[in-house]
C-alpha cells in the first residue's frame, strides 16, 4: 500500500523550500564584498534533491538558474566512494569543464544536507569572483586561447572537511588572485550561504520528517514537469530552423523541434570551437537553451529539474556550444545571449504574436580599472551594461534594461560609480542612434561617458551585435549596434567591441554606446499620435518622423 | 481634555481618544475616498466628541501611497543635471520578472519632454566643477507652464555632498513661478544614488499638490468645529510631525499608517517589559511584520512603492520603518490554479463585496470565511454583532473548492488556514532571521483584525515563547500615534575612513553641521534648542562593501580615542548580521540624525481591578477547529468583560467588538495590568 500524503503539508514543504532558496540568496547578497555580486547580482542560488536535481532556485539572474543542479550532479559522480562526502563538508569548483558550468570567474559552492548518515538535499550558489589570477586584472581576457590563462582552475575540491576549513586550500585560493581580501570577503559570503539553507532543510525534515520531506521534493519535480506540458501545449509545433550570420566567424545554426510533450534543439550544426575564449560548454550551451525554453513556454517562477524535463538539447563535441579541452570560454556569457538570442529568433518568425523582436542582446561586459586619483589604491569596475529591447505585437521596447540573461540586476549609479573609482560620469541617458522604428518601436539604447582621471588606466570589453543589428519583425526597422568609443584627450577618436587591456590615460572618455531594440510592425501604421508624441519626447527627429512614420503625409490625409 | 487620534485605512477610518481621566473610547467609519477628511468628521461625530476639547490631535494617512498607487497626482516636471535626463526613466535597470520577455518596466513619472537638462555640475567630493547656468530657465519655466505642470522636482548629480546649485535653482523657480509647487532633492534627503533621489523628489512634487489641499481642508475642518491644538501628521519614520512641516515634504507621510503600528507595539513592549518584539499586524489585505530590538525599531532608507515579483517599482529615499508585508489578510481569496494547488491570496474581497460570508456578493473564499467554517470566529458575534454571517453562501463556495480539490470543507478550510499561516510565518522569518535574529528570543505582539486570529498558531511554529494581543487591537496603528514624539530624521552621505584624529575631526564637523541644521529649522518653527533630543548615528560598512550596520555614535565631541571603540562596535554588530567579521579597514558612509521633541503623549494607565469573577466573562462554549492542534470544545470569553489579573487556560476564544482571539488547548492566557492577553506559547 502506498503512504497517503497530505497535499497541504506537501504544498508548505514546498513554499518553504523557496523561501529557503530565497534566503540563501539575501545571506550571500548581504554578506558579499563585491559590487558584481550584491549589486550586479551576479550570483545564485539553489536547493537541489539528493540526486542534484533542481529543487528551487533563487537565482537572482536566470542564467544562473539552471546551473547549480549540474555542478552538483558532478560532484556526486567525482565523490561516489562511500564516506567521501560527510557531513557539513563543502565543495568549490570554477572549471567549466569540471562541473563549474560557466567560467572561472564563477565560483560555485556546494554543500550536503545529511539526515541520519544519508544525503536528502544539497544547498549551492554560485557568485562571480572579480579576479581569480590569470592573465589580466578581471582574469577575463579576450586574447585567451587556452583555459589556464583565465585564472586558478578549482576542478571540483573540498574546501571544508566536517564543517572545517582547510586552510591550504584558502592559501592557495589567496596566493592566486590579485584581490585576496575581496576573495575571502566573497567566500565567505558564500558559505554562509550554503549552510543557512543546510539549516533551514534540517528544520523542514525535522518538523515533517525526512520521508514526507523526499516526497515533497519528487511531486516538486512532478509539478514542475505538469507546468511546462501544459504551457507546451500553447505553443505552436512544429520544426523551425536559422543559420544567423555573426558579427565575426562563420554562421550559427539551431535547429528546433517542438511536439507534444518535446522540445528539442539542435545545436549539432554550429560552427567549430573559437580559438579564443568565446566558447561555452555543453552544461552553459543546456542553461541558455533552458533560458529560452523556459520565457518562450511559462515565465511564471515555478521552476525545477521537472520544468526542463521536456527539453532535450543536442550539441556537437567541438563546436562553440561543447568545446575540447582545454578551450578557453572567459567570455562564454556573450555566446550564451547570442544562443538564446538565436532560439528566440528561430521561433519569433513563426511566432510574432508571442514573442518580440530583437534586443540589444549583448551583455556588453566591460571592464575597466586603475589608480583611484585621491586613495591611489586600484579600483576595477566589471558591469554589464543597459540596452534596449525589441517591441512586440502589443507594446513598445523597453528603454535602459539589462538583456535576457539578467534580471534583478541593478546598475551602478553614477554618483557611486564616481566615489568609489574616481572617474567622472559625463553622461548618462539615452542615444540618438538611428534605428527600431515600427508599429511599436524598439527601446532606447544608452549612452555612458566615462572620464578617466589619472593615467595607466586598462579597458577591456566583449560585445556582440556591433555589426549585425537587432533583428526586426512583421515589417518593423531593425535596432542600432553596440559598440565603445575612446574620446582621447588629445582628440582622436577610436571605435571598439572586443578589446582586451586597452591603454587609457587622464582625461580619455569611454564612450559606451548599447543598441537601440529593432522595431515590431510596419512603422507607417503606428499611430499617429504616438509619433507626435516620440516626436515631442525627443525619442525621433522631425526627419525621422516623416522618413520613418510618415507624419507629415498622413497627417494631411487624414 | 482629549488626546486623539485618527488613522485612515483602506477600509475604515479609525479613531482612539483617551480622556484625562484616563476612559479610552475608539470608533470605526467607512474612509471616504476622495473626501478623507470627510471620513475624520464622521469619526469624531460616531465618537461623541467634539475638537473643542482637544488637547492634541494625531492624524495618519495613507492619502501619499494612495496617490502614487493610483496614479492621482500633479502633472511634475523635473530639472536635472545636463548629460542626466533619462535617469528618471532608465532607472536602475533591473527585471525582478526575469523569464519575462515582453516585462512592463514602470513607466517614470515624468515624461521626457517634461525632463530638462540645466548646464551645471558639482563633483562627488562637493566642489562645483561647472558652474550653475541658469539663464534658460525662464523659457523652460514657460514651457512647463503652458503645459500645465503644476509641481517641479530639482535633482542634480551629487547634490548630497553639495545643495548649492539645487537651493540656487529652487530659489530662482520660486521668484520667477511663485504659486507652482517645487522641490529640490537636498530638502528631502541628503543620501547619494541620482535614481533614487530623484525619483524621491519627483514623487513628493506628484503628491504635493494633493496633500497640500487635503491637509488645508483637513486643518479647516478642524478648526471650524472649534479645535485650538497643534495637529500633527503620522510619518513614516515612527514619530509625528506638525502638519505645517509635514505640508513641506508630505512624502515622508508614506508608510504613516504601519509605521505607528510597529511603533506602538515598540512603545508598548517598553511599558510591558517586553524589549524584543515582532510586531504583527493582519489587516483585511495584507500582512505586515517589524523587528524591536531593545525598545527600538529599525527604519530603512530605501523603501520601495509597488516592488513585487513582477514589477521594479518606484524607489523613495526617506525613513520608513523596516517592514515585510505579504498579500495576506482577513480578506485573502483561496483560490485553486489548473494543477489543483491550493492558494491564498494575494488578491483580497476587499471591503466590496467582502468575504463570502457579508453576504454582499462576494463569490470567493476568503481566511475569514475560512475562520468562521472551523468556528474560530463567532458567526454570531460577526464583525462585533453588526453583522449576520452568511453562512449558507460560506459553505456554498467552500464546497466548490472541496469538489475540485476532491476534498472535505473542513480540510479546505484547514488548508486555507494553514496555507496563510505559511506565508505569515515566511514573512517573519524574512524580517527576523534574515537580518540575522533569531525569533526564538522574541515576543509576538499581534494586532489589527486578524492578529489575535493567528498569532498563537505562528509563534508555536516559530518557536516563539509569548504572545501579546494588546487591549484596542483592532485600532492599535492609531493608539500607537498617542505614543510617538515629533521627529526628523536627517541623512548625510559622507565617506569617512575610521583611523584616527582626522576621522574624529571630519565626524565632529559634520554632525554639528547636521544639528546646527536642524536648530535652525526648528528655530523657525518657534522649537527651542533645549527642547530638542538628538540622536546620531552613523552607517558603516567594511571599506568598499556595500551593505552597512547602524550604530551609535557617542554623545558630545567625539575623540580620537574613542574612534576604536566605534570601530569595533561596528565589528560587533556586523558579525551579529551577518555571520563573520573581516580584517578590512572600516568606513563610515552616511549619519543619520534623529532630532526628537517630545509631545504631549499619552501615557498609558493600568486597567482597574473591579474584582469580578472570570465567569462574568464566559460567554458559554463551543466547538472550535485549532487545525494542527485538532477539534475542541473552547470556552468563549466576552473580552470587553475581562480585566487584568485574570487568567485562564485554552482551548479558549476571546471575543471583542473588532477582533477575536484564537488561544489553542493547554496555553495559558493571563490579562495584564494595561488590559493585553498575554499568552505564553511554549
Amino acid at each position: 500500500m502506498t503512504k497517503q500524503y497530505d497535499p497541504i503539508t506537501i504544498e508548505i514543504i514546498q513554499s518553504s523550500l523557496q523561501a529557503a532558496a530565497d534566503e540563501m540568496f539575501a545571506a550571500l547578497r548581504h554578506t558579499a564584498m563585491s559590487a558584481i555580486i550584491y549589486e550586479v547580482l551576479d550570483m545564485g542560488t539553489g536547493i537541489t534533491d539528493k540526486n542534484g536535481e533542481l529543487a528551487s532556485s533563487g537565482a537572482g539572474i536566470p542564467g544562473f538558474v539552471g546551473v547549480l543542479d549540474k555542478t552538483v550532479k558532478w560532484v556526486i559522480e567525482k565523490f561516489k566512494k562511500l564516506g567521501d562526502i560527510e557531513p557539513r563538508d563543502i565543495f568549490i569548483t570554477n572549471d567549466p569543464y569540471n562541473g563549474g558550468v560557466t567560467h572561472l570567474n564563477d565560483i560555485v559552492l556546494v554543500m550536503p544536507v545529511f539526515v541520519d548518515d544519508e544525503i536528502v538535499a544539497w544547498t549551492a550558489n554560485i557568485a562571480h569572483w572579480n579576479d581569480v589570477g590569470g592573465m589580466v586584472p578581471g582574469s577575463m581576457s579576450t586574447n585567451a586561447t587556452e583555459i589556464f590563462q583565465e585564472g586558478l582552475i578549482l576542478a571540483g575540491i573540498k574546501i571544508f572537511s566536517r564543517g572545517k576549513p582547510i586552510q591550504s586550500v584558502f592559501d592557495i585560493l589567496t596566493a592566486n588572485c590579485r584581490m585576496p581580501d575581496f576573495l575571502t570577503g566573497d567566500l565567505w559570503a558564500g558559505v554562509a550561504s550554503v549552510r543557512v539553507g543546510e539549516h533551514r532543510i534540517l528544520e523542514i525534515t525535522n518538523k515533517y520528517g525526512k520521508d514526507v520531506f523526499l516526497h515533497a521534493v519528487e511531486e516538486y519535480m512532478n509539478y514542475g514537469e505538469q507546468v511546462s506540458l501544459r504551457a507546451l501545449k500553447r505553443v505552436p509545433k512544429g520544426k523551425y530552423s536559422l543559420v544567423e550570420e555573426q558579427d565575426k566567424g562563420p554562421a550559427y545554426k539551431v535547429a528546433i523541434e517542438i511536439r507534444d510533450d518535446e522540445f528539442i534543439i539542435d545545436l549539432c550544426g554550429s560552427p567549430d570551437q573559437d580559438k579564443g575564449p568565446f566558447n561555452m560548454s555543453r552544461d552553459e550551451a543546456v542553461t541558455a537553451c533552458q533560458m529560452a525554453f523556459k520565457g518562450v513556454t511559462s515565465p511564471d517562477k515555478v521552476v525545477n529539474g521537472g520544468t526542463f524535463r521536456p527539453l532535450k538539447v543536442l550539441t556537437r563535441p567541438g563546436s562553440v556550444f561543447d568545446p575540447i579541452y582545454p578551450a578557453a570560454q572567459g567570455i562564454y556569457y556573450e555566446i550564451t545571449i547570442r544562443l538564446y538570442d538565436l532560439i528566440v529568433r528561430c521561433l519569433a518568425q513563426h511566432m510574432p504574436d508571442r514573442l518580440p523582436a530583437g534586443s540589444f542582446a549583448s551583455v556588453c561586459g566591460t571592464l575597466f580599472g586603475g589608480t583611484h586619483p585621491d586613495t591611489d589604491r586600484q579600483y576595477a569596475v566589471i558591469e554589464p551594461e543597459l540596452g534596449g529591447w525589441g517591441g512586440s505585437s502589443h507594446s513598445d521596447g523597453n528603454s535602459g534594461q539589462f538583456s535576457a540573461a539578467h534580471g534583478e540586476t541593478y546598475n551602478c549609479p553614477a554618483e557611486v560609480a564616481e566615489a568609489r573609482y574616481g572617474v567622472t560620469v559625463d553622461y548618462l541617458s539615452f542615444h540618438d542612434d538611428e534605428g527600431g522604428a515600427g508599429l511599436h518601436r524598439g527601446g532606447k539604447g544608452v549612452r555612458i561617458d566615462y572620464r578617466i582621471k589619472s593615467d595607466n588606466a586598462w579597458l577591456t570589453v566583449a560585445y556582440t551585435r556591433s555589426r549585425i543589428p537587432p533583428w526586426p519583425l512583421e515589417g518593423g526597422c531593425q535596432g542600432s549596434l553596440n559598440y565603445v568609443l575612446i574620446i582621447r584627450a588629445s582628440g582622436p577618436i577610436e571605435r571598439y567591441s572586443v578589446v582586451s587591456g586597452l591603454m587609457l590615460n587622464k582625461d580619455d572618455i569611454i564612450r559606451v554606446m548599447t543598441g537601440t531594440g529593432a522595431g515590431w510592425g510596419n512603422p507607417m501604421q503606428r499611430n499617429l499620435e504616438l509619433v507626435k508624441e516620440d516626436l515631442k519626447n525627443g525619442f525621433i527627429t522631425e526627419e525621422q518622423a516623416n522618413r520613418y512614420y510618415g507624419l507629415e503625409k498622413r497627417a494631411s490625409n487624414a | 481634555m482629549l488626546r486623539v487620534a485618527t488613522d485612515i485605512g483602506g477600509t475604515f477610518t479609525d479613531l482612539v481618544y483617551i480622556t484625562a481621566g484616563g476612559k479610552v473610547g475608539t470608533a470605526k467609519s467607512h474612509t471616504t475616498t476622495g473626501q478623507f477628511e470627510k471620513g475624520v468628521m464622521d469619526v469624531i461625530k460616531a465618537s461623541h466628541i467634539t475638537p473643542k476639547e482637544f488637547i492634541s490631535f494625531i492624524h495618519g494617512t495613507t492619502i501619499v501611497i494612495n496617490t502614487i498607487i493610483e496614479m492621482k497626482g500633479a502633472k511634475v516636471a523635473l530639472l536635472t543635471t545636463e548629460g542626466f535626463r533619462d535617469i528618471l526613466e532608465i532607472g536602475r535597470g533591473n527585471r525582478p520578472d526575469f523569464f519575462n520577455l515582453e516585462y512592463p518596466k514602470p513607466k517614470p513619472f515624468v515624461p521626457r519632454y517634461l525632463r530638462r537638462e540645466v548646464p551645471e555640475r558639482i563633483s562627488f567630493k562637493g566642489i562645483e566643477s561647472k558652474p550653475l547656468d541658469l539663464s534658460d530657465l525662464p523659457a523652460i519655466l514657460d514651457d512647463f507652464c503652458a503645459e500645465g505642470v503644476e509641481a517641479i522636482a530639482i535633482s542634480f548629480i551629487n547634490s548630497y555632498a553639495n545643495s548649492a546649485h539645487e537651493e540656487a535653482a529652487l530659489s530662482k523657480v520660486k521668484e520667477l513661478w511663485p504659486e507652482v509647487s517645487v522641490v529640490a532633492s537636498y530638502q528631502i534627503t541628503r543620501e547619494w544614488r541620482e535614481y533614487e533621489r530623484t525619483n524621491t523628489a519627483v514623487l513628493s512634487a506628484y503628491v504635493q499638490p494633493i496633500a497640500h489641499r487635503y491637509l488645508d481642508r483637513l486643518n479647516n475642518c478642524l478648526s471650524e468645529a472649534g479645535m485650538r491644538c497643534t495637529p500633527y501628521i503620522m510619518q513614516s519614520n515612527c514619530g509625528v510631525d506638525t502638519l505645517k512641516s509635514a505640508r513641506q515634504i508630505p512624502i515622508t507621510m508614506i508608510e504613516s499608517g504601519p509605521a505607528s503600528g510597529v511603533w506602538g507595539a515598540a512603545a508598548l513592549g517598553r511599558l510591558i517589559g517586553e524589549l524584543n518584539a515582532i510586531a504583527l499586524d493582519i489587516g483585511g489585505t495584507t500582512a505586515k511584520c517589524g523587528l524591536i530590538t531593545n525598545g527600538e525599531v529599525k527604519l530603512n532608507s530605501n523603501y520601495m512603492v509597488a516592488h513585487n515579483e513582477t514589477s521594479a517599482g518606484y524607489p523613495v529615499m526617506v525613513s520608513v520603518v523596516d517592514l515585510v508585508e505579504i498579500g495576506n489578510g482577513g480578506g485573502s481569496i483561496a483560490w485553486v490554479d489548473e494543477f489543483q494547488r491550493l492558494h491564498v491570496g494575494p488578491q483580497s474581497a476587499g471591503a466590496v463585496p467582502g468575504p463570502v460570508s457579508y453576504g454582499a456578493g462576494g463569490m470567493e473564499t476568503t481566511t475569514t470565511d475560512a475562520n468562521l467554517v472551523l468556528g474560530r470566529i463567532n458567526p454570531n458575534y460577526f464583525c462585533g454583532g453588526t453583522q449576520i454571517a452568511d453562512m449558507a453562501a460560506v459553505y456554498k463556495e467552500l464546497d466548490k473548492l472541496a469538489a475540485i480539490l476532491s476534498s472535505s470543507q473542513r480540510e479546505v478550510a484547514r488548508g486555507i488556514i494553514r496555507i496563510a499561516n505559511n506565508s505569515m510565518v515566511n514573512a517573519i522569518k524574512l524580517i527576523s532571521v534574515n537580518r540575522g535574529h533569531d525569533p526564538r528570543d522574541f515576543t509576538l505582539i499581534a494586532f489589527g483584525g486578524g492578529g489575535g486570529m493567528h498569532a498563537c498558531a505562528l509563534a508555536k511554529e516559530l518557536g516563539i515563547k509569548k504572545v501579546v494581543i494588546p487591549s484596542l487591537s483592532a485600532v492599535f496603528s492609531a493608539w500607537g500615534m498617542l505614543l510617538s514624539d515629533l521627529r526628523r530624521d536627517y541623512l548625510q552621505t559622507q565617506i569617512v575612513e575610521l583611523s584616527g584624529a582626522e576621522a574624529a575631526a571630519q565626524i565632529n564637523q559634520a554632525l554639528i553641521l547636521l544639528e546646527e541644521h536642524a536648530i535652525q529649522e526648528f528655530a523657525s518653527e518657534n522649537i527651542e534648542r533645549s527642547q530638542i533630543l538628538f540622536l546620531r548615528y552613523g552607517r558603516c560598512r567594511y571599506q568598499n562593501q556595500e551593505h552597512f550596520v547602524e550604530i551609535a555614535l557617542p554623545d558630545g565631541a567625539i575623540t580620537s580615542g574613542q574612534i576604536n571603540a566605534i570601530i569595533e562596535r561596528f565589528h560587533t554588530k556586523y558579525e551579529r548580521e551577518y555571520t563573520y567579521r573581516l580584517e578590512a579597514s572600516a568606513e563610515l558612509v552616511c549619519y543619520h540624525l534623529v532630532a526628537l521633541i517630545e509631545v504631549d503623549k499619552l501615557k498609558p494607565e493600568k486597567h482597574p481591578r473591579t474584582g469580578r469573577k472570570l465567569i462574568a466573562a464566559i460567554n458559554g462554549k463551543r466547538e472550535v477547529d485549532y487545525v494542527e492542534a485538532g477539534i475542541h470544545q473552547a470556552t468563549i470569553y466576552n473580552g470587553d468583560v475581562l480585566e487584568p489579573g485574570m487568567s485562564f487556560i485554552g482551548p479558549a476564544i476571546i471575543e471583542e467588538s473588532g477582533t477575536t482571539v484564537v488561544i489553542p488547548p493547554g496555553l495559558p492566557c493571563q490579562v495584564d495590568d494595561f488590559g493585553n492577553y498575554c499568552i505564553q506559547t511554549a
